[in-house]
């Protein structure tokens, strides 16, 4: 995918544009606001990474412009400005994520392959979400695997009906702790692994074909079939 | 700088001023005063005086009615043979002017009101006296005038202005001199705090202003001390934290260095520099949670911008989820955690730092519980006007009273704690996130008596604000 990173700190700029072409992708930077503001509009990307503090136009700004000349491209404040308030007005300015600085690169790659592949908003709800044999029926709150009913925890529902939303995306734990959780803050605890195990053991356990898969050093995803990435 | 210029300095004090306002309303009111008491004497006298001829006039044109020229000459006599004033003056003129009657020598050709002189006989030199007249023209052309001498009056006037000028002097004076002493005592006063806090600038932080008294100024003093007293122990925290973020973060960054040293030093393998990149990572992220969280700590204190963002939120909720994720940790110690959360129980404030205020909470308890022992966390709605009120306890060897207070400071860890992995700034966060919701944190033993009392933390809120 093509990916505009509106980044000031030179360094910084080509440390995620080298790991966005390693992965694969096409990455622009762009040195200041102004300069954002102008490949932000040209429309030729599906996501942006835009940090806070920027000369010229500052990131919020940026955001709030785009978005008034609407461009609804998919934005990822990446931010040392990482408080409390912070992340709630990076949101109101427009943005759909907020990552602060430091990082870890997975976690940003994950982030980004979930806010470039999200749906349009308008597309209909899904009542049902299907991966392989696995079904989520979200309307009456059932799972069932191969027709068979696996009965589960609020929250264990609650994790699995997010992994499956993001079907063959890589979810970290952090976006876990936010999604599921709640929690905008690391709470230092396996829980997050805790909650994945009980949930494998229910889901993959009796069956020969495993659905979620524990990707090294970045997350968890669910996908019907075995990547080059799982264990 | 001349010797000129705290003389000159004086001028522009707000004292001078005071001063300068204060003789100028001393000098407006003793003119008042001064207009009031001519308006009631001098001005009632004049006014007296005039009623008295207008009086004469009338009476003496009733008598020229009934008898003529001749009654009213008459009544002139008879009136000045009565007069033992020698106040009262008359002319009865005829129109070609020849005096007819009275004690005036000559008399204006026009009717009307006068001011004449009256040469004294007998006093020659002094002034004329003031003659107040009115004169009339009767029918058949003769001039009546009628006469007030006035002297009395005018020297009531003078005695009166000079009275004034006597009084408004002495006003004037009393009033720049008192002006003087309450200015120079308040400009030395307010040197004398200026001079004090030039030594607080000039780095004496413990330098206080002496209170004597309790008048404002010592009031204003009592103020300032208390303020560069709040200053003095900020300033002295800030010295803490600086110190203790020093120290706290010199110790990983060394390891950190060692590690990276003794990397390149040996001939590695690519597999050993890669596991030795994980571990410094790991340890890179350890200091930068160390920073977030002095960063959070701080925000949190400053308040800022936060008040703003409190809604209504699902404590039980918020409650639950925290209980639920240390429920892993827990079971790692083999511990009991044991949570009563009645459902529907609202909070008023920031839900995500009360969720990391109960998380760091629940973390401690866990942390220093007994491992095999039992944690617990519990929730009620409160007591009615009361907020909810959140207990969490555990059984490990608790906390001193008389360390209670100093365990809320950052990187506060105590002896006993020590061997237990902990930053020492999960407390500070609790107390800084309790003091932004109004609440308040108690910490007491949770089974006094035995000899691991253990550590019970009540959190109280205030009463949720309305929705």
């Amino acid at each position: 995918m093509k990916i505009l990173i509106v980044e000031d700190d030179a360094e910084t700029a080509a440390y995620i544009a080298r790991g966005l072409r390693e992965a694969g992708h096409l990455a622009d930077i762009a040195p200041d606001g102004q300069d954002g503001l102008f490949l932000g509009t040209t429309g030729r990307y599906e996501v942006m990474v835009v940090d806070r503090m920027l000369p010229k136009l500052d990131g919020l700004s940026l955001v709030r412009a785009l978005r008034a000349a609407g461009v609804t491209t998919p934005a990822l404040f990446l931010t040392a400005r990482a408080g409390v308030g912070d992340r709630v007005e990076g949101l109101e300015a427009g943005g759909d994520d907020y990552l602060g600085k430091p990082f870890a690169f997975a976690e940003l790659m994950a982030r980004l392959n979930a806010l470039a592949r999200r749906p349009p908003p308008r597309a209909a709800e899904p009542t049902l979400l299907r991966v392989g044999d696995l079904e989520m029926d979200l309307i009456r709150r059932t799972v069932a695997r191969g027709g068979r009913r696996i009965e589960l925890q609020p929250r264990e529902f609650r994790l699995l009906e997010y992994l499956m939303r993001r079907a063959g995306e890589v979810v970290t734990r952090t976006m876990l702790l936010e999604g599921v959780w709640d929690f905008h803050f690391d709470p230092k605890t396996s829980v997050v692994e805790t909650h994945v195990s009980r949930l494998r053991a229910k889901i993959d356990r009796d069956f020969a074909q495993p659905l979620l898969h524990t990707v090294r050093g970045a997350g968890y995803v669910v996908r019907a079939d075995p990547g080059p990435e799982s264990e | 700088m001349s010797a000129e210029a705290p003389r000159l300095g004086f001028l522009r004090t707000t004292a001078f001023r005071v001063t300068l306002l204060h003789l100028a309303l001393t000098l407006l009111g003793t003119l008042a005063l001064a207009a009031v008491v001519w308006w009631a004497t001098v001005g009632y006298a004049t006014r007296q005086a005039a009623q008295g001829i207008e009086r004469d006039t009338a009476v003496l044109l009733q008598a020229g009615a009934l008898s003529g020229l001749a009654g009213v000459r008459l009544s002139v006599e008879a009136r000045l043979a009565a007069d033992r004033s020698g106040l009262d003056h008359y002319l009865l003129a005829a129109p070609d002017g020849t005096r007819l009657a009275g004690n005036l020598a000559s008399a204006p050709r026009e009717p009307g009101w006068r001011s004449l002189g009256l040469e004294r006989r007998g006093a020659e030199g002094a002034a004329p006296a003031p003659l107040m007249a009115l004169a009339t023209r009767l029918p058949g052309g003769a001039v009546l005038v009628v006469a007030r001498d006035l002297s009395p009056v005018a020297q009531l006037e003078e005695r009166l202005l000079a009275a004034a000028g006597w009084v408004g002097g002495a006003a004037l004076l009393l009033g720049l001199l008192g002006g003087l002493v309450v200015g120079r005592g308040v400009a030395r006063r307010a040197a004398v705090m200026g001079a004090a806090l030039d030594r607080v600038q000039a780095g004496d932080l413990g330098r206080r202003l002496s209170v004597a008294g309790s008048d404002e100024f010592d009031r204003l003093a009592e103020r300032i001390n208390a303020t560069l007293d709040r200053l003095e122990s900020a300033m002295a925290a800030l010295r803490q934290v600086t110190d203790d973020i020093a120290h706290d973060l010199r110790t990983p960054l060394s390891r950190l260095r060692q590690r990276l040293e003794g990397a390149t030093r040996s001939g590695a393998s690519a597999e050993t520099w890669r596991a030795e990149a994980a571990v410094a990572i790991a340890e890179c992220d350890a200091i930068l949670d160390l920073f977030a969280a002095l960063l959070r700590i701080a925000q949190v204190e400053s308040g800022a911008g936060l008040r703003q963002g409190f809604g209504r939120f699902d404590l039980s909720a918020v409650a639950e989820s925290v209980t639920e994720a240390y429920a892993p940790l827990a079971e790692e110690r083999d511990q009991r955690l044991v949570a009563t959360v009645p459902p529907g129980v609202a909070g008023f404030g920031d839900r995500s730092l009360v969720a990391q205020m109960l998380a760091n909470l629940l973390e401690n308890a866990v942390r220093h519980g007994r491992a095999g022992g039992c944690v617990a966390l519990a929730l009620r709605s409160g007591p009615p006007g009361g907020g909810p009120e959140v207990t969490v306890e555990d059984d490990g060897p608790g906390i001193p009273a008389a360390e209670r207070e100093r365990v809320f400071g950052r990187f506060v860890r105590l002896d006993a704690a020590r061997a237990t992995p902990g930053s020492g700034l999960g407390l500070a966060l609790v107390r800084a996130v309790a003091g932004l919701h109004g609440a308040s944190v108690a910490l007491e033993d949770a089974r006094p008596g035995l000899p691991a009392p253990g550590l019970r933390v009540v959190v109280r809120f205030p009463p949720a604000a309305p929705a």
